[in-house]
């Protein structure tokens, strides 16, 4: 290693998903909207930081996510950029607002929460109807319209016109903020380029395409729990329905930075804190066939290397998530059961690529003392980093609770794991 | 035999069957079995034994939830059939989401199990301010406050409920348990709760010994 020219940011994060060795342990902070920061963490990390320039830009505005900006980036090493980031860069893109909190933020020019005299912040969308809150106290929104809680429709011509009624949706991220821009797939393609030629950092692109979550955001999760149980044929054709759309989307992101963009992200939280929501029979009826087309849309038609998201406890699932095509795991949410990172690494690590798992967000990075942040964060880089098949990310979002020093213990242990190793 | 009819109850309602599980419970009441030994000799333990297989990781939260939505079609059955003294409600519990918490599944989860162990609940939804808890706690003279946290962001509230409940006087008349996906056993010995559950199979054998119900 100390004769080879260092890799750029992206060999690094393709080494390690090819499971070779990279020159370093490679890091994200911001990539996706499971692997970021709150507007609040970020803030406070600048304000300790002395860092008095440029914004706090909450570009998720469902979870109150900050766009890390670049010197933040290049202050901690991050080498994967999500390509939305290339949108909404103009200071008219955005407005000033202080969260009830205190901090001074931008929210994008589009969101328009209305505060209510009880201190809760709800979101209206065109027909009126009210599709987030975030209560007093909270520090992100809320779903608060279930387009089919009363049951299933007998055709699914209106689905693309209700999924906007749900908040993730009706509130995306950049880039899918523009998506209904009639020049929105040229601009894409314009603005991946753009990224590509002008970093070294390795490209994500955000696609969503969530089946079981989109079953819980239209049914709401109790009953689209029981409805897998009970009603299955109702449910697969529900989910017909959603794939239809979700491969229209795929076709069209393929089509258009397939060929720039290096990893494309899936989402669908599958496990709770104990176990997977429901057994692995039924992801293997249900969900394992069409994760297994999407991966396989992807592998055919683009260079992407496909990423899922899923929450909690999978560990009973991760065979059969790699068997449907699935190259990298995220946030690897080792205070769940069965998520042990040794035993992840050990029966998985060959196979898939943990990203996250890091540092965890519930009870170190919050309120561990830096000294123990360092320790924790070492002790898990020194299981996971062996081989590739990790990029370093905290366990989901770094929370509001997360005070600066520990941010900076965490980036710190990475650091000097690495020159450790260098 | 009564015995076959109940198993094939208590089988039913673990399987999450309401069909075979209601069908069932109406043949036995036509059999003059009494509707409480249906209620304590197939339904309450069959909930117990979902809870169990919940905790070993044999069940999953989908499984959970029919085989509570079959016991509640049984006790529909059986409600006109018991008559006073029949039931035996082995305690009271007060529950709810802590303010600024909008997260319920868990503790509704939790509710329904308790149910099925023999508590009466009363949910008092998600966001629950502390003023909320004393007042349901002075109304209703609870065994139990169960309190429900998802977020870390939203852990001190619990903290906050229970320091408000000692101002109220009443902290010492109840038991507190505790839950939420990061709530921890060091959590609750914190902030000063009786005890912490980490799933809603557990919840219900903590409170039956919380109030001393083995």
């Amino acid at each position: 290693m100390l004769t080879s020219k260092p890799m750029t940011s992206r060999e690094r994060v393709l080494a390690s998903i090819a499971h070779q060795q990279p020159d370093q342990v490679p890091v994200d902070l911001g990539a996706t909207p499971s692997s970021g920061i709150s507007a609040i963490a970020y803030y406070n990390l600048k304000k300790y930081l002395g860092i008095n320039t440029g914004h706090t830009r909450v570009y998720d505005v469902v979870q109150q996510l900050a766009q890390p900006e670049d010197d933040i980036l290049a202050r901690f090493g991050v080498d994967v950029i999500d390509v939305g980031r290339a949108f909404n860069t103009q200071d008219s893109d955005w407005y000033d607002v202080t969260l009830p909190t205190g901090q001074e933020v931008q929210f994008p020019a589009w969101f328009k929460p209305v505060q209510q005299a009880d201190g809760s912040w709800d979101v209206f969308d065109a027909d009126g109807d009210r599709i987030a809150t975030m209560p007093r106290g909270a520090t992100f929104f809320d779903q608060t319209y279930f387009p089919y809680l009363d049951g299933y429709p007998d055709s699914y011509d209106d689905l693309p016109k209700l999924m906007p009624k749900v908040h993730w949706a009706g509130l995306a991220h950049s880039p899918w903020d523009h998506a209904g821009e009639p020049d929105f797939w040229q601009k894409l393609r314009e603005k991946a380029i753009y990224l590509r030629e002008n970093t070294d950092k390795a490209l994500m692109i955000v696609a969503g395409c969530n089946l079981f979550e989109w079953g819980t955001f239209l049914r709401r999760l109790d009953n689209f729990l029981m409805d897998i149980m009970l009603q299955p044929a109702e449910v697969e054709r529900l989910l017909d329905a959603l794939m239809e759309i979700h491969l229209q989307t795929l076709e069209k992101i393929c089509h258009t930075v397939g060929d720039v963009v290096d990893i494309i992200r899936f989402g669908d939280d599958l496990g709770t804190n104990q176990g997977p929501f429901f057994p692995v029979a039924t992801y293997r009826q249900l969900f394992k066939p069409r994760h297994t087309i999407l991966c396989n849309y992807v592998k055919e038609h683009s260079q992407m290397h496909t990423f899922l998201h899923s929450c909690g406890s999978i560990y009973k699932l991760l065979p059969d998530l790699i068997e449907a095509g699935f190259e990298i795991i995220n946030p690897v949410q080792i205070n769940s059961r069965d998520m042990e990172p040794e035993r992840l690494k050990k029966e998985f690590g060959q196979d898939i690529t943990f990203w996250g798992g890091g540092a965890d967000t519930r009870h170190k990075l919050n309120s561990g003392t830096p000294a123990e942040v360092k320790k924790h964060v070492t002790e898990l880089l020194e299981i996971f980093s062996p081989g590739g098949g990790f990029v370093f990310n905290t366990v989901h979002n770094i929370m509001p609770d997360v005070p600066p020093e520990n941010i900076l213990a965490m980036f710190e242990a990475v650091d000097e794991f690495n020159r450790a190793g260098a | 035999m009564p015995s076959d009819r109940l198993d094939t109850i208590y089988n039913a309602i673990i399987d999450g069957d309401a069909d075979t599980a209601t069908v069932e419970a109406q043949a036995a009441l036509k059999e003059g079995i009494p509707a409480s030994e249906i209620l304590y000799n197939a339904c309450v333990p069959a909930m117990e034994e979902v809870g169990s297989l919940f905790e070993r990781g044999e069940k999953f939260v989908a499984e959970m939830l029919i085989a509570s939505r079959a016991m509640n079609a049984v006790v529909e059955i059986l409600k006109p059939h018991l008559v006073d003294g029949d039931v035996n409600i082995i305690g009271t519990v007060v529950i709810g989401t802590v303010a600024g918490d909008l997260h319920d599944i868990g503790k509704n989860l939790v509710g329904m199990m308790l149910e099925g162990a023999g508590f009466k609940i009363i949910d008092l939804g998600a966001n629950v301010d502390p003023a909320k808890f004393v007042d349901a706690v002075r109304q209703n003279q609870p065994d139990i406050v169960g309190m429900s946290a998802l977020l870390t962001t939203t852990m001190p509230a619990i903290r906050t409920t229970i320091q408000t409940l000692k101002e109220a006087g009443l902290r010492e008349q109840v038991k507190i348990l505790i839950g939420g996906a990061p709530v921890t056993q060091e959590f609750a010995d914190t902030v000063g709760a009786d005890a912490f559950a980490p799933d809603a199979g557990s919840a219900a054998r903590i409170a039956k010994s919380l109030v001393g119900v083995a």
